[in-house]
């Protein structure tokens, strides 16, 4: 509230984070599971008694380094940096809160960060040109300074989801940080480590998939032959452990979190939240088919093995780890910290203080916003939009309370989830979010509609002249306040 | 030991030795365009994806006046019901477009030249009864697309001379599109369709085993040294089953992202609402109908419209027995281009209808 809203049409917001996210988890865990394939080949390599076969692994070694360096050095770097500005203009609240708890945590992974580019360029562009053993030992410090950065974030991220109940007996009192540590290690840190470090190891045999494939089967067939079912091997782990790993992770979770994942067993009916479910089981069956298919087409079949087949491979991976992060986003719901900030950005304990003063009232940066308002008008300048028309008033809530998780008419839009409720259907719909009742289906995923009766029927004015307009618009011009 | 009296208990009643050697001796061609030969087995994969999904619904669905209420159980009320159901419709479409995508690959190797004709042939009449089982399906659910839907599509019969109304009342079941025509279709979908398709299919699957799969022209001319192949079994095999296992996860994504809707109730009193089309496999035929009808208006347009349609399919079918020659030739080259030709105007229509949809 502290924020401007960023209204994405249409995609939402919050898309446009999954979609850099996804990409950017691609490619970041690609570079802490590839860091360790690296130094791991390279020694397996130069232990080799057959010296050419050992010559002909260091050869494609120093081929995988480069897409290496450049996928994650650029790409990874790149979306990483994105995902700061997406969640900053998403999320400003919840980041703030971030910051203020992390401050140092994140300067810690900046530096290993920084520690990782370098070693990475260096390990590159050393081949042949250091002494073997030294060239090693790089691949080792960049691995070390890899796995540091995951560690790191993983503490951050869990966070999210289990601030811990030490974190958040503190929780506002500006005294956060004294608990970093508590706030860091929180339940779901170590099984979500271990998830993530074996989803690392598969993505590092996957991406070393995309250019063991284009090794000429005919010409280096033994080579081809020992590097695919090498790679293939560093699948096994996620493979045995991951089952195990994610029943761990899931009794971390708060059960009233846990239940989200059965809400769409039985039922596809819109507004129920059932995609969480049904993106589960994208998960399952896509994580057996990439073990099945990385077996089948490559472990069994290494000479024929070609690119189609690794981006057949990467493709399935991609949309395993999509998924997967997607559904870790959607098992905080209603939160964005977990029983902290709502996923609107409004802090738990706020809610009576809102409801008694009105949404906009701690709105600053809203057209009729207190500052904002007085700024324009001491400028000489009318605002544009009448501030005392409920409809722009219901706009601007709508876009605070509703833009997290909502479009008017894309994704999750309301129009849609709204049609067929005339104007006091839709009253009523809102009045029951702000009413919150322990007994609510809605209270599973959605926050509180939060604000005064002004603001539920605003917001009802608003959302009215969306789904039922334009026959409903005379009546928002003189719905003022 | 007890494991191979028992194989050998078994092998002397059934033969599988004979099978195992017939296929390791049976190979695959391996060239440029090896690809567009796992379509086949993706088409029979997702056949037995319906197969197995349909008997699951079969548990719960209940034909006639309770077809609605028993599909809106099956989505909103049984464990994962939702997901048996999405996972059939979406098979379905997977079916239909991977045979089409077999079909024409098919086509543009010359797979339907001696001695394939039969292959050929049969594939096409597959088709055909794939299609069928499509839009009889499509009306089970019973709600305002799928019924509006099918009474457009039962049209078509009508603008056939003299008999159209006979036959459009006797899939209806009466003159209008009701319970009945759902008893029929339902029939038609689990009983009728499938005692044609599954000899059928048997027939055509054998064919290819005994004809093995056809080489593209420009593999046929190359010396045998040349061309390259790899063993039926295990290599074509173990790949076959990668990609259907890919298939699988691509139906189940889309099943489980886009899961099947469903619409409101059928009622036949309310007027259709806006935007109602055929399914996208019958939007082509569907198009050229309509913009044939813009050309020529009236009944004569719909019979004329009807008679291009079939001497197009009839063409497309009769295909071998127009381009036999085994080397490239000019009866080889028009066939390319009515090839060419009958792409371009079935993704063009489809565009166009999708294009005008109000």
């Amino acid at each position: 509230m502290n924020y401007p809203f960023w209204d994405i049409p249409h995609l939402g917001s919050g898309w446009v984070i999954g979609i850099i996210a996804i990409f950017h988890v691609m490619i970041s865990q690609f570079a802490v599971g590839g860091g360790l394939y690296l130094p791991i080949a390279e020694r397996k390599a130069m232990r080799m008694a057959d010296k050419n076969m050992s010559a002909e692994w260091l050869t494609q070694l120093a081929r995988h380094s480069k897409f290496f360096l450049i996928l994650t050095g650029v790409f990874g770097t790149i979306s990483g940096v994105g995902i700061w500005f997406a969640i900053g203009l998403t999320h400003p609240e919840a980041t703030s809160t971030l910051i203020h708890n992390f401050v140092f945590g994140w300067a810690m992974e900046w530096v290993f960060f920084m520690v990782e580019l370098t070693t990475v360029a260096v390990y590159y562009y050393t081949w042949d040109r250091i002494d073997p053993r030294l060239h090693l030992k790089v691949g080792w410090v960049y691995a070390g300074a890899s796995i540091a950065t995951l560690v790191i974030i993983n503490g951050i991220l869990t966070f999210m989801l289990t601030p811990g109940d030490t974190w958040l007996g503190v929780a506002g009192t500006g005294h956060e940080a004294s608990v970093f540590w508590n706030a860091f290690f929180n339940p779901t840190y170590w099984p979500s480590l271990f998830l993530r470090c074996c989803v690392c190891a598969s993505l590092a045999g996957i991406w070393a998939l995309i250019t063991s494939s284009r090794i000429d089967g005919d010409k280096h067939l033994a080579l081809k032959t020992s590097l695919v079912k090498w790679s293939v091997k560093w699948l096994v782990p996620s493979f045995v452990a991951i089952p195990f790993l994610m029943i761990w992770y899931l009794m971390m979770v708060p059960e009233s979190q846990r239940a989200l994942l059965s809400l769409g067993i039985d039922t596809i009916g819109a507004g129920t939240f059932s995609v969480i479910t049904r993106i589960a089981l994208v998960i399952i069956v896509t994580s057996a088919t990439v073990v099945g298919v990385a077996y089948y087409l490559a472990y069994r079949n290494p000479a024929e093995f070609n690119l189609s087949h690794a981006m057949a491979v990467l493709l399935l991976a991609l949309i395993a780890t999509g998924s997967g992060e997607y559904a870790r986003e959607m098992l905080r719901k209603p939160y964005v910290i977990g029983r902290w900030m709502f996923s609107n950005g409004v802090r738990v304990p706020y809610v009576a203080r809102i409801n008694q003063e009105g949404y906009l009232a701690h709105s600053m940066w809203v057209w009729n916003g207190p500052v904002l308002n007085d700024r324009i008008t001491s400028m000489g300048i009318t605002p544009l939009n009448d501030p005392n028309l409920s409809y722009t008033r219901g706009e601007a809530i709508f876009r605070g309370e509703c833009g997290s998780c909502h479009t008017l008419s894309g994704y999750r839009p309301l129009k849609e989830l709204l049609a067929g409720r005339d104007r006091t259907n839709i009253g009523s719909f809102i009045t029951m979010l702000q009413d919150y009742r322990a007994d609510s289906p809605y209270r599973r995923f959605m926050p509180p509609m939060v604000g005064s009766k002004q603001d539920v029927d605003d917001l009802t004015d608003f959302l009215n002249a969306q789904v039922n307009s334009p026959a409903a618009k005379p009546v928002l011009a003189a719905a003022t306040k | 030991m007890t494991e191979k009296t028992a194989y050998t208990w078994i092998d002397e009643r059934l033969g599988l030795s004979e099978l195992a050697a017939f296929a390791r001796h049976k190979t695959v061609p391996v060239h440029s365009q090896s690809f567009w030969y796992y379509w086949g087995g993706i088409s029979l994969f997702l056949f037995l994806v319906q197969c197995f999904t349909g008997v699951l619904l079969l548990v719960y669905y209940r034909p006639g006046a309770e077809a609605y209420e028993s599909v809106r159980q099956i989505t909103f009320v049984m464990h994962f019901g939702w997901l048996i159901r999405s996972a059939h419709a979406w098979a379905a479409n997977l079916f239909i477009f991977a045979i089409l995508v077999h079909m024409f690959s098919a086509f543009f190797m010359k797979a339907y030249r001696k001695p394939r004709e039969f292959g050929w042939l049969s594939g096409m009449v597959l088709l055909g009864i794939a299609s069928v089982f499509g839009f009889s399906g499509y009306l089970l659910p019973m709600d305002e697309l799928s019924y509006f839907a099918t009474k457009v599509g039962l049209q078509i019969p009508m603008a056939i001379p003299y008999v159209g109304e006979a036959i459009a009342n006797m899939l209806r079941g009466g003159p209008e599109v009701s319970e009945f025509t759902v008893q029929r279709f339902f029939a038609l979908h689990v009983v009728v369709l499938p005692a044609i398709f599954l000899p059928l299919l048997a027939f055509h699957l054998w064919l290819v085993q005994r004809h093995g799969n056809a080489s593209p022209p420009s593999e046929e001319v190359k010396p045998g040294a040349e061309r390259k192949s790899i063993p039926f079994m295990p290599n074509f095999i173990r790949k076959d089953l990668a990609m259907w296992l890919i298939s699988l996860n691509i139906l189940a994504l889309l099943a489980s992202v886009f899961p099947w809707a469903l619409g409101r109730q059928a009622d036949a009193l309310v007027p259709a609402p806006a935007g109602i089309h055929p399914e996208w496999y019958f939007m082509s035929p569907f198009e050229m109908l309509k913009l044939l009808g813009n050309v020529l208006p009236g009944e004569f347009g719909e019979i004329a419209g009807l008679l291009l349609f079939t001497v197009g399919i009839g063409l497309w079918v009769l295909i071998p027995f127009y381009d036999i020659g085994k080397t490239s030739g000019q009866r080889a080259r028009a066939a390319h281009y009515f090839g060419l030709l009958a792409v371009f105007a079935l993704l063009a229509t489809t565009v166009i209808g999708y294009w005008t949809i109000r």
